[in-house]
């Protein structure tokens, strides 16, 4: 049995991502989103969709720490992590983000990229949990390459593997699948949160792909335009 | 071909000098100053990249990557210090901080003796610390572009992977950096190595001020050509490093979207603290001691000073604008014909003139001295090119042949080839091609070209004053006799001229950074 699906049995079924009232406007910019609502369980898979410019990325800056709140709250396994008043620094939320561009470190080796978020364990420790992971995107063969060695289908599974790596209650997964052609993109979704659903972790995927939220989503949050978003539970 | 020859013989020159007889010169330097010379030119060569790294990199990071009061003006003020050569800001830091300076005065009253651990500039920690002042826009300028081509999502990566600001800084921000940060370290370097007003005046005995005083102290060419190549070798080997470094410089980036913009700001305390942080080195390498020049020269100037900046100006002007002129029309030769051939010779001629710019400026002079001397004596004695204007301008395009080379080269490659092979079927001949089409798409990299072999040619201090005629003196040359005589009021004027010229470079630098992805504007 592998560490991630392991670790499912530990999980107990709660909201782990609750995003209350979120507003925000860039700075000399008209707000983007205005009284935003989610929340996601364990082992969920929330698709957020719409067209360009609608805020969906904007959600997971947000969710992310990459952004301050300006209005709301947005809670991590019952913790509020950022409100008006309160930021915690991305790096100490248990949220993990896969970037559309995936956003590999192009000096590290496959294994170097992996080991990155686990510098709090051990060298040896770090190495054995890093193949771990790797094993379990299939891409432990290939440890030692650099990332633009890679083919896109075998850099998606890195940065899923990396953002893995923190073991986080969040992952927030902005269009990973956009760049692959439609059999792979299919195929490599398919097993990714299939992953994520068995490790319980709540997964919030951008999307502007009917296809994908048809699929694998547990519930919908459609960014059609400021103050009109509206969240489908099943699918 | 005859182009790269300006910079091929005087190095072949200065290298075959290790097999004739200097005389005894050789054997008296080694017995006495050829240890201080190298132990002094490695320190200066750890010291001087080391302070230039911590000045120019995390400047660089912070205007790049934090909002904070002052970034716009700060993003392009740190590249001021460029435009002071490294020796007048040897002089002017020095007559601020001596004992009877305006600073110690103030501090401990005008009368007794400094206290110990006042800092003295006329040391060798004080020759590091004003070129590491001098030289690090050079690492600055090659970080920011770097830092602000990095892709934004790599930096917040690291930080939702549980790194923190400084980590990510360390971690990711200059690992990805490197291949630049160690080019421009490696520039730095050969600077400090081939640098001679600031380290003489500082008093410190380098191979490059041993060249000069080997050269009119001992009187032996030979022994002055043999410590060339000693410096020589200390150069090629870090051309060595940096070709190694260029061998891995590109990481593919596999982010799609670059550019890493100011976008997170510090708090009011941050703000303070890197604003702070960022206006010392300009304050130190730029403002004060470009302040204490305007003092010197509103109280105490030469009343002479505009007829004397007049006849030094108009020689380094001259001298200046021939050396431009020669070098852009030199570099568009080569560049044309390995245009239109691509062969390895033309390949080579390109790289061996590009090369010059690593070539300390007394081992230049050498070089051609004992070159001009021996063609010299080939006609009989009769002097054709020694003393002559032709002599400096010779060693002028050895060293700054690559500086034309690099702009107009850089301007060419983004002129696309098919460009060539329309004008041709449209029948233009290589003249009209060159002439109509190439040199008006050229103009921009043109102008800078020449924009900057005339401030490095003004500039210019060591092959200057071994290479020129009697009775011709620039600028450089006439504050370096005024310092050197300890007269630096009456040198204020002109240096403040020089420091004004050096501007130039300065702001092509910072128009260069504009232009690059997640740059100020």
């Amino acid at each position: 049995m592998t560490a991630l699906a392991t670790e499912t049995a530990e999980v107990a079924v709660v909201h782990r991502l609750e995003v209350r009232d979120v507003s925000f406007a860039y700075p000399g910019h008209s707000e983007v989103l205005s009284g935003f609502d989610m929340t996601v369980a364990a082992g969920e898979v929330h698709c957020v969709e719409g067209p360009s410019g609608a805020g969906k990325t904007t959600v997971l800056r947000l969710i992310a720490g990459l952004e301050r709140l300006q209005r709301g709250t947005i809670r991590v396994d019952g913790q509020e992590i950022a409100s008006a008043k309160r930021h915690v620094r991305p790096e100490r939320r248990s949220v993990a983000i896969v970037f559309q561009d995936l956003a590999l470190f192009p000096n590290r080796t496959v294994l170097g990229n992996v080991t990155f978020g686990m510098h709090h364990l051990r060298r040896a420790t770090r190495r054995e949990a890093a193949m771990d992971l790797l094993r379990q995107v299939q891409m432990d063969h290939l440890a030692d390459r650099m990332p633009h060695s890679l083919s896109g289908g075998q850099q998606q599974r890195v940065a899923i593997a990396r953002a893995f790596a923190t073991k986080p209650s969040v992952m927030l997964l902005d269009e990973p699948f956009c760049s692959l052609d439609p059999c792979l993109r299919c195929e490599l979704r398919e097993e990714m949160l299939g992953l994520l659903r068995r490790a319980g972790v709540a997964t919030v995927l951008v999307t502007h792909a009917p296809e994908e939220v048809e699929k694998f989503a547990d519930r919908v949050t459609c960014c059609r335009e400021i103050n009109a978003t509206v969240t489908v539970d099943g699918t | 071909m005859l182009i790269s020859l300006v910079v091929f013989v005087p190095v072949l020159v200065v290298v075959s000098s290790v097999f004739r007889d200097s005389g005894g010169a050789w054997a008296h330097l080694a017995e006495t100053r050829l240890s201080d010379y190298l132990i002094n030119t490695l320190l200066l060569a750890i010291s001087v990249p080391m302070i230039a790294a911590v000045l120019g990199v995390p400047t660089a990071w912070l205007v790049t990557m934090y909002r904070f009061p002052g970034r716009g003006i700060l993003s392009w003020a740190l590249l001021l210090p460029i435009a002071m050569p490294a020796y007048i800001a040897a002089y002017s830091l020095t007559d601020l901080l001596q004992r009877s300076g305006p600073i110690q005065s103030c501090l401990f009253g005008q009368i007794g003796p400094a206290p110990t651990w006042f800092p003295e500039v006329r040391s060798l920690p004080g020759a590091a610390v004003v070129l590491g002042l001098s030289l690090y826009p050079y690492v600055y300028f090659a970080a920011r572009v770097a830092f602000a081509s990095q892709p934004r999502s790599a930096l917040e990566a690291s930080r939702s992977l549980g790194r923190g600001p400084v980590a990510t800084f360390l971690t990711v921000g200059i690992p990805m950096a490197r291949p630049a940060l160690i080019a421009a370290l490696l520039l730095v370097l050969m600077e400090t190595v081939a640098d001679f007003g600031a380290v003489e005046y500082c008093a410190v005995d380098t191979l490059a001020t041993g060249v000069y005083r080997t050269w009119f102290g001992l009187d032996s060419q030979n022994a002055a050509a043999q410590l060339s190549t000693l410096l020589l070798g200390v150069v090629g080997f870090v051309f060595m490093l940096e070709v190694i470094n260029r061998g891995h410089r590109r990481f593919h980036h596999t982010s799609i979207r670059g550019g890493s913009r100011a976008s997170s700001g510090l708090g009011r305390i941050g703000g303070v603290i890197a604003a702070v942080s960022c206006t010392a080195p300009i304050l130190l390498g730029f403002a004060a001691p470009a302040a204490w020049l305007v003092v010197l020269a509103w109280q105490y100037g030469d009343p002479r000073a505009g007829e004397v900046l007049l006849k030094y100006g108009a020689n380094s002007a001259l001298i200046g604008g021939l050396a431009a002129a020669v070098a852009v029309a030199s570099a568009l030769i080569c560049l044309f014909a390995h245009r239109a051939h691509r062969t390895w010779l033309s390949r080579s001629v390109v790289h061996i003139c590009r090369a010059g710019y690593g070539l300390p400026g007394p081992v230049i002079a050498i070089g051609v001295l004992v070159t001009i001397s021996w063609l010299d004596a080939r006609f009989g004695g009769v002097v054709l090119i020694g003393g002559t204007l032709a002599a400096l301008l010779i060693g002028y395009q050895a060293r700054f042949l690559s500086v034309a080379i690099g702009f107009v080269g850089a301007a060419y490659e983004r002129i696309n080839d098919r460009i060539d092979d329309a004008a041709h079927t449209l029948g233009s001949s290589r003249f009209w091609l060159l002439a109509r089409v190439h040199l008006p798409l050229l103009r921009g990299g043109i102008l800078a070209a020449a924009a900057l072999v005339f401030v490095d040619a003004v500039k210019e201090l060591p092959m200057t004053l071994m290479l020129r005629p009697f009775n011709f003196d620039t600028l450089a040359v006439r504050v370096y006799q005024l310092a050197s005589e300890e007269r630096l009021e009456a040198a204020a004027s002109g240096s403040l001229l020089l420091v004004l010229v050096g501007l130039i470079p300065a702001a092509v630098l910072a128009t260069q950074i504009d232009r690059r992805p997640g740059g100020a504007k």
